[in-house]
C-alpha cells in the first residue's frame, strides 16, 4: 500500500515535468494537441497526488507506524479529528498537502480559462507545473514522504499536545490555501507578459483567485493567532515570531496588490507595479514556506531538516531572476496610460495605501532578519521583539486605517474642495465629536484615542455610502429599506463586499487597540484564598487530579470568578502531563465578553495543593474574531458571480478588444 | 517630468524617508543585546536591559515556597553568574537546562531578571530519545 504512495509521487514528478514541457512547447509551436496533452498531464498529476494523500491518510488511520512520519505524529490513543490533522503536523505531509492543493487549484483554473484565455493558459499551466516540480522533487528526494522505520514500533510517538486543539485542524490548511492560491494570479501575470498580451484580461480572470487567496491567507493568520491565544497560554495572540511574520508579509503585499490592480483596471496605471507586486507576493509565499519548514529560524514551527531549505532557496532565486528579466524585457507593454495628476485623488490614496502596506512588510522583514544580519555583519547577537514591531507598526496601521475611510470616497484624478467637503464633512465632524466624547469619558491613552477616533471616521464613511446608495434606490418609492439594501449590494457586490470587509477590519483594529489596556497578575495562593485583578475577584477553590488517558495525567484547578460582587461562574484551567513529551502543557481558561477577556493560566501546584496562577484581563480581544467573521461575509459578497462583470468579459472575448 | 509629477516624487520620498527613519530608530531603541555569560561582564555598569543565555548549574535552584520566583546560578562553562528572578517559573525549568534571562546587573554583580525563558529541544517532534527502537 505504501509502495503505491511512493510510486505515485515518483510518477507525479515525471508527469509535472512533462506537463511543463508540453505546455510551453505546445504554446510556442502553436500545437494544440501538445497543449491539450500538457493539460491532461496536469490533471493526472492531481490524480497522482490524490492517490498519495489517500495512502498517507489511510496509513494514519490504520496506525501504520512502519512509516516514520506516521510514527512521529500519531499514536493509538489519538482521536479521529487529530489523526486527520496529524497529516499536516509536520514537513512531509505539509509538502504533500501543498502539492495536492496546487494541482487542484491549477486544474480548476485550467478548466475556467482554457477557452476564455486560450492564448495565455498554456504558459500559465507551465509555470504552475514548474512550481509542482519543486514540491515533487522535495517529496521524492529531499524528504521522502513514505520513509520507512528500521523496525516496526508497537505504538506511535503521538501528536504534540499543543497541536491537539481544534485550531490546529484549520490553521495550517487554511494558511496553505492562501499561500498556494496566490500562485494562480502570478502564473497568469507572467504568462500574459511572456505572450506579450496587452490589456487587463489576466487581472479580470484572476480577480476571484486573488480575493480567495487573500481571504484564506488572512484567515489562516487569524486562526494561528487564535490558536496561540487559546493554547500557548502567554496571554497574547501575536508574538512577532519569525514564522508568524513570514506568513504575515505575503498578506501585506497581497493586500497592496489587491488594491492597486483596481487602479490598473480603472485607469490603466501602475502596470509594472502590479506585475512586480504579484511576483513579490508569490515569492513571499515560497519564502514563508521556506522559513516555516526548513528549520532556518528556530521558532514555534521549525523542524530539524535543513536540506529542504536549499531547494526552496534555489527555486526562489530562479523565480526572482526570471521575473525581473521578464518584467524588464516587457517594459514597453507596461507603460501607464494615464498620469498621476494630484495628490488629492483616489489614485494617490491607493498609492499611499500601497506605500503603507509595503512599508509595513519591509518593517516586518527588517525586524525579522536584523538579528541574523547583525550577527553576520557585526558579530553581535541582538533580539528584536514586540517592542520594535509595535513601535513601527502602530503609526503605519493608523495611517492605513485613516486611508480606509478616505480612499473609497475621494474623487478620481483630482478632488476638488467641494467634492472633499461633500464626502468628508460628516465623517470628520462625527469623528471629532467622538474624540471629544472619549476624552470626556476619561480616555487618556493617546494611541488608543487616535485609533478609536479613526475607527469612528471610517465607520461613518461606510455608513454614509450605504445611506446615500439606499436613498437613491428608494427615491422612486418602489423599494423599502430591506429590498433597497439587498438590491444595492447585489448590484455592486464588489464595492459593498469591500465596504463590509473594511468594516470588519475596523473591528479588528478596535481589538488591537484593546492591548493598550491589558492588565496581568501572577499570584501564589492556598486553597480557599482569593485574589483580585481589575474588578474581578478570583477564589482558588481547589485542584483535582485525574487520568483521562493512559498517556495523560491531568491536574484541574477550580476557581470561582466574581465581578462587582456578582458570581460569574467557575473557571477550570488545567495542567496536563503527556508521558511522551517532556513539557507539561497548560490548558488556559478564558471568560470572554465583547468588553474584555478574563484569561486564567494554571501555572503550578505543590504538594500541599497550593497553586500559582497568572491572570490576564485583555480588553476588546473578542473584536478580533468578530472582525474576522465580518471580513468573511464581505469576502463572500465580493466573490459572488456578477452578471455585469460576466457580460463585460464576454464582450472582451468576442470583440477581441483591448481593455 | 512636470510639476505634478515632481510633487509626487517628493511626496513619495518623504513617506519612504519617514518609514526608514521609523525603522531605524525602532531598531536602535528597542533591540536587546543577547549575550553569553562571559560577554555579559561588559554590561555590568550600563543601566540597560539585556538578555543572557546560560545553563543552570545543578543544585543551584532555590525556590522559596509560596513565592513567585527563583534564585539560581547559570554558566557558559567559563564563567558563572547568580540570578535573582521574580515571576512565574516556566514548566521546563530545572537543573542543567539552557535558559535565557532578561534584566540587568545590580550593584553587587547579581543579575536581576524579570523574564526567564526555557528552550525546548524539539517543539513539535518526538524528542529523539523517547520511544525509538
Amino acid at each position: 500500500m505504501n509502495q503505491l504512495g511512493e510510486i505515485s509521487l515518483s510518477l507525479s514528478l515525471v508527469v509535472v515535468i512533462y506537463a511543463a514541457f508540453a505546455s510551453f512547447v505546445g504554446s510556442v509551436k502553436n500545437n494544440e494537441a501538445l497543449v491539450k496533452s500538457g493539460q491532461n498531464a496536469f490533471f493526472s498529476a492531481l490524480g497522482l497526488y490524490t492517490v498519495s494523500a489517500v495512502v498517507l491518510m489511510y496509513a494514519f488511520f490504520t496506525r501504520d507506524f512502519s512509516i516514520e512520519y506516521v510514527y512521529n505524529y500519531s499514536n493509538r490513543d489519538l482521536n479521529k479529528f487529530y489523526t486527520v490533522s496529524a497529516f499536516w503536523a509536520g514537513q512531509k505531509g505539509s509538502l504533500l498537502l501543498w502539492a495536492w492543493m496546487l494541482s487542484l487549484f491549477g486544474s480548476v483554473a485550467i478548466l475556467q480559462n482554457r477557452r476564455k484565455n486560450a492564448q495565455i493558459m498554456p504558459f500559465a499551466t507551465g509555470i504552475i507545473s514548474i512550481t509542482l516540480i519543486l514540491f515533487s522533487v522535495l517529496m521524492v528526494f529531499a524528504s521522502p514522504v513514505f520513509k520507512q522505520m528500521t523496525a516496526l514500533p508497537p505504538d506511535g510517538y503521538g501528536l504534540n499536545p499543543m497541536l491537539q486543539n481544534p485550531g490546529m485542524i484549520f490553521h495550517p490548511p487554511t494558511l496553505y490555501v492562501g499561500f498556494v492560491a496566490f500562485t494562480i494570479p502570478f502564473a497568469f501575470a507572467m504568462a500574459a507578459l511572456l505572450k506579450r498580451q496587452e490589456g487587463e484580461m489576466w487581472i479580470l480572470s484572476t480577480r476571484r483567485w486573488t480575493i480567495f487567496a487573500w481571504f484564506f491567507l488572512g484567515m489562516g493568520n487569524l486562526l494561528g493567532a487564535n490558536w496561540a491565544y487559546v493554547e500557548l497560554g502567554w496571554g497574547g495572540y501575536w508574538a512577532w515570531d519569525p514564522v508568524e511574520n513570514a506568513s504575515f508579509m505575503p498578506w501585506l503585499v497581497g493586500t497592496a496588490y489587491l488594491h492597486s490592480v483596481m487602479v490598473q483596471e480603472k485607469k490603466g496605471m501602475l502596470k509594472m507595479w502590479n506585475v512586480s507586486l504579484v511576483t513579490i507576493t508569490f515569492c513571499l509565499t515560497i519564502f514563508g514556506t521556506f522559513i516555516t519548514r526548513s528549520g532556518l529560524i528556530s521558532s514555534v514551527h521549525s523542524f530539524g531538516e535543513t536540506t529542504v531549505g536549499y531547494y526552496f532557496l534555489a527555486f526562489l532565486i530562479t523565480v526572482i531572476v526570471f521575473s525581473s528579466w521578464l518584467i524588464y524585457s516587457r517594459r514597453e507593454l507596461l507603460r501607464s496610460e494615464n498620469r498621476f495628476d494630484s495628490i488629492l485623488s483616489r489614485e494617490s490614496s491607493f498609492l499611499f495605501n500601497n506605500l503603507a502596506l509595503l512599508g509595513a512588510a519591509f518593517a516586518v522583514l527588517w525586524g525579522t532578519s536584523f538579528p541574523m544580519i547583525s550577527e553576520l555583519v557585526r558579530g553581535v547577537k541582538i533580539t528584536v521583539g514586540p517592542p520594535f514591531f509595535n513601535k513601527v507598526m502602530t503609526p503605519i496601521g493608523w495611517s492605513l486605517l485613516v486611508l480606509t475611510g478616505i480612499c473609497p470616497l475621494i474623487a478620481w484624478r483630482k478632488a476638488t474642495f467641494s467634492n472633499l467637503k461633500k464626502n468628508f464633512i460628516i465623517p470628520f465632524v462625527t469623528a471629532v465629536v467622538g474624540a471629544m466624547a472619549m476624552i470626556a469619558m476619561g480616555l487618556r491613552d493617546v494611541t488608543a484615542w487616535l485609533f478609536f477616533t479613526a475607527s469612528v471616521f471610517v465607520l461613518t464613511t461606510i455608513a454614509l455610502e450605504v445611506a446615500r446608495g439606499l436613498k437613491m434606490r428608494m427615491a422612486d418609492g418602489r423599494e423599502n429599506v430591506l429590498t433597497g439594501l439587498f438590491q444595492l449590494v447585489a448590484r455592486n457586490k464588489r464595492r459593498y463586499g469591500g465596504y463590509v470587509i473594511h468594516a470588519g477590519m475596523v473591528c479588528m483594529f478596535v481589538g488591537f487597540t484593546g492591548n493598550a489596556f491589558n492588565d496581568q497578575r501572577e499570584v501564589a495562593v492556598k486553597p480557599g484564598e482569593s485574589f483580585t485583578i481589575r474588578d474581578y475577584k478570583l477564589t482558588y477553590v481547589g485542584a483535582e487530579y485525574n487520568k483521562p488517558k493512559p498517556t495523560k495525567d491531568s491536574f484541574v484547578a477550580t476557581v470561582l470568578v466574581e465581578k462587582d460582587g456578582k458570581k460569574l461562574g467557575y473557571m477550570r484551567p488545567e495542567k496536563n502531563l503527556y508521558s511522551n513529551f517532556d513539557m507539561p502543557n497548560s490548558e488556559v481558561s478564558i471568560l470572554s465578553t465583547v468588553k474584555e477577556d478574563m484569561y486564567l493560566v494554571f501555572l503550578a501546584l505543590d504538594g500541599e495543593n497550593n497553586a500559582t496562577f497568572k491572570a490576564h484581563v485583555n480588553p476588546l480581544v473578542k473584536w478580533l474574531w468578530i472582525g474576522g467573521m465580518i471580513i468573511g461575509i464581505g469576502t463572500i459578497i465580493a466573490m459572488l458571480p456578477d452578471r455585469r462583470e460576466n457580460r463585460f468579459i464576454q464582450s472582451l472575448m468576442e470583440t477581441g478588444k483591448k481593455v | 517630468m512636470d510639476i505634478a509629477q515632481k510633487k509626487f516624487l517628493i511626496g513619495g520620498l518623504v513617506v519612504v524617508g519617514a518609514l526608514t527613519y521609523l525603522v531605524y530608530t525602532g531598531i536602535k531603541e528597542t533591540s536587546v543585546y543577547y549575550l553569553t555569560v562571559s560577554q555579559s561582564a561588559s554590561m555590568a555598569t550600563t543601566n540597560r536591559d539585556f538578555r543572557m543565555e546560560g545553563t543552570v548549574i545543578p543544585g543551584s535552584i532555590k525556590i522559596a515556597p509560596g513565592s513567585l520566583g527563583a534564585d539560581f546560578i547559570i554558566t557558559d562553562a567559563v564563567k558563572q553568574v547568580p540570578i535573582k528572578y521574580h515571576g512565574a517559573i516556566p514548566d521546563m525549568f530545572k537543573d542543567n537546562i539552557k535558559v535565557v534571562v532578561q534584566g540587568k546587573y545590580d550593584k553587587d554583580g547579581v543579575f536581576l531578571a524579570h523574564t526567564l525563558l526555557t528552550s525546548c529541544p524539539s517543539k513539535y517532534e518526538a524528542s529523539k530519545q523517547g520511544g525509538k527502537i
